[in-house]
């Protein structure tokens, strides 16, 4: 009877992750996969198709474009990155000293990373439209310069970085509430009897305690902002010229629109490769923090 | 403290109330921008300087649904998102049962790695087998492609609420016969009902707003209204009004759902690692 009851005390649920498991391997690992392979190959829509070992790595970096590509792709990267993490935390700890109209500060918060790109993309246009736009409108009006926004070459990346950064920023404030809401108030009590008020119990207590939390955001935002694709492709396709022809739009241009298989995979392979590299290191920092 | 306590916070309650506020109209300003515009005629909509006040009128909804095949770009949306959402739950519900179960960690650092690679290196791979097998195009190459977003989602979202189940809830209903499936189904998965729904309701969003995929790999039966909205741009230069009406249309599902679980989303955005 105890034995019977071991027996099945030991029964396996083991199985039931092979179905996701086996969706993951055929849709995510077999394609990267393949995705290698093709990266050696010349292959191009309508020519014959030639094992060309690294001949597509070693043709990227004789490309202006890859370039340019990862140039825009580290620009538009650092800058939100920065930008998204310093306001985040600003505004997370705004928030968490709110007390009337919480709910609905937050319920504002959420809306704008819940909407889909391609209506922020379709806002963007319209809002920033040179010529009828309404931010050029209120920006001559408070008598300040007007741009071009997404039909500069100049500006274009940091066009995106701004709506990006309007996007975001509230999703890097409401991960930094979490965490602000998880410190236990006994560390603050201690800081208050020991003098650390204001800016100083900021930098030597809560910034340090935040640390895992805002790594976490910073991990989050890092994935999505190598890869960002969307709003670019959406608002200027890579354009005016390549101004915002970002790794991963590039990738798909040389991919879909030039029908280039083989060497839009190995630019993709590369982009990958850049973007588990970023978690990687992430993941190093925060191990070493919480530890 | 040399201010009286009272005035001061009394002050500083106001200077944060002002704060929220601007807070409030920067991020929901362009928001509101949007949905005004698609209620303005073809004159109102490209006036300068732009006008707040206008009589609305509902020809930019009527045109987009009545001119053009948004209605059914609408209609493969919720196929496309309802479809991919119960394959997702249907992969993850069980796996995040066992992970949570036996305390597994490569599945779920595997389907980490769907969050993480870029869409467009799955694209090409994508496209040659979904072609070679005669589903390129279909509504199930889309629906599948879509499970790639859903599945993470939901298996992260489920997996604490798996963890918060008794253990000994399981093992009593197996030393009274249950086997596996019905372990999962009639003892876990009624405790879990919850997360579920946040699973859901999140895999649903995701998979709404998803762009690239059905960019790529739909046809013009297949055609989502984010892409449908999408082409719309390069032809809309002229029709403001309809893009508008049309970025109004399909905000409205993610912004309702949001509006059911806000407690929950940021936790199950950031895969476990933020507590709601």
């Amino acid at each position: 009877m105890v034995q019977a009851m071991r027996g099945q005390r030991a029964a396996s649920f083991e199985w039931m992750v092979l179905p996701a498991v086996a969706f993951v391997l055929l849709m995510v690992v077999f394609p990267f996969g393949y995705g290698i392979w093709l990266s050696l190959l010349e292959y191009k829509l309508g020519s014959p198709i030639t094992f060309v070992g690294l001949g597509n790595y070693a043709a990227l970096l004789k490309d202006e474009q890859f370039w340019n590509g990862l140039r825009l792709t580290f620009i538009l990267y650092l800058f939100a990155l920065l930008i998204q993490l310093v306001l985040g935390v600003a505004l997370g700890i705004f928030i968490h000293g709110i007390h009337v109209l919480r709910g609905l500060v937050r319920t504002v918060m959420v809306s704008p990373f819940m909407l889909p790109p391609v209506v922020i993309g379709m806002m963007s246009i319209v809002v920033l439209d040179p010529a009828m736009g309404v931010a050029n409108y209120l920006l001559k009006s408070a008598g300040l310069p007007t741009s071009h926004f997404l039909a500069s070459t100049n500006y274009v990346i940091f066009t995106v970085i701004a709506i990006d950064t309007w996007q975001w920023t509230p999703f890097v404030a409401l991960i930094v509430l979490g965490g602000l809401q998880a410190l236990p108030a006994r560390v603050y009590e201690a800081a208050a009897i020991d003098g650390a008020l204001g800016w100083r119990r900021f930098v030597y207590i809560t910034l340090p305690m935040l640390g895992p939390t805002i790594l976490t955001a910073a991990v989050l935002r890092s994935v999505d902002l190598l890869r960002f694709f969307d709003v670019i492709y959406i608002t200027t396709q890579g354009g005016p010229g390549f101004a915002s022809t970002t790794l991963n739009i590039y990738a798909y241009r040389r991919g879909f629109e030039f029908s280039d298989i083989g060497y839009a995979s190995a630019l993709m392979i590369t982009l990958s490769s850049i973007v588990l590299a970023s978690v990687l290191v992430f993941s190093q920092f925060r191990r070493r923090l919480t530890w | 403290m040399v201010r009286s306590p009272l005035a001061s916070s009394r002050l500083i309650n106001l200077l944060t109330g002002v704060q929220a506020l601007v807070l409030m109209v920067v991020l929901f300003a362009p928001i509101a921008w949007m949905i005004l515009a698609s209620f303005k005629n073809r004159v109102d909509i490209t006036r300068y300087p732009p006008k707040l006040l206008f009589e609305p009128t509902l020809d930019n909804y009527r045109e987009l649904f009545i001119r053009t095949d948004f209605l059914d770009n609408t209609l493969n949306s919720f196929y496309v998102a309802g479809g991919s959402t119960l394959l997702g739950l249907a992969l993850a519900i069980p796996a995040a049962f066992a992970i949570s179960w036996h305390r597994l960690t490569w599945p779920a650092t595997l389907t980490l790695f769907a969050r993480m690679a870029p869409g467009t290196l799955f694209l090409l791979p994508w496209f040659i087998m979904f072609s070679s097998l005669g589903l390129a195009g279909s509504h199930v190459a889309l629906i599948i492609t879509h499970a790639v977003i859903t599945v993470p989602i939901a298996l992260w979202t489920l997996l604490p609420h798996f963890d918060g189940l008794p253990r000994e809830l399981t093992e009593s209903a197996q030393i009274d016969g249950c086997r596996s499936p019905q372990v999962l189904l009639w003892i876990a998965v009624p405790v879990v009902v919850p997360g579920i729904i946040v699973a859901v309701i999140l895999s649903f969003i995701f998979s709404w707003n998803y762009f690239l995929f059905a960019l790529v790999l739909s046809n013009i039966h297949s055609k989502t209204a984010i892409v449908a909205s999408f082409n719309f741009i390069g032809e809309g230069v002229t029709n403001w009004g309809a893009l508008m009406a049309a970025a109004t249309v399909i905000a409205l599902p993610p912004t309702l759902l949001t509006l059911l679980i806000q407690r929950r989303l940021v936790s199950g955005l950031s895969f476990g690692a933020v507590k709601g």
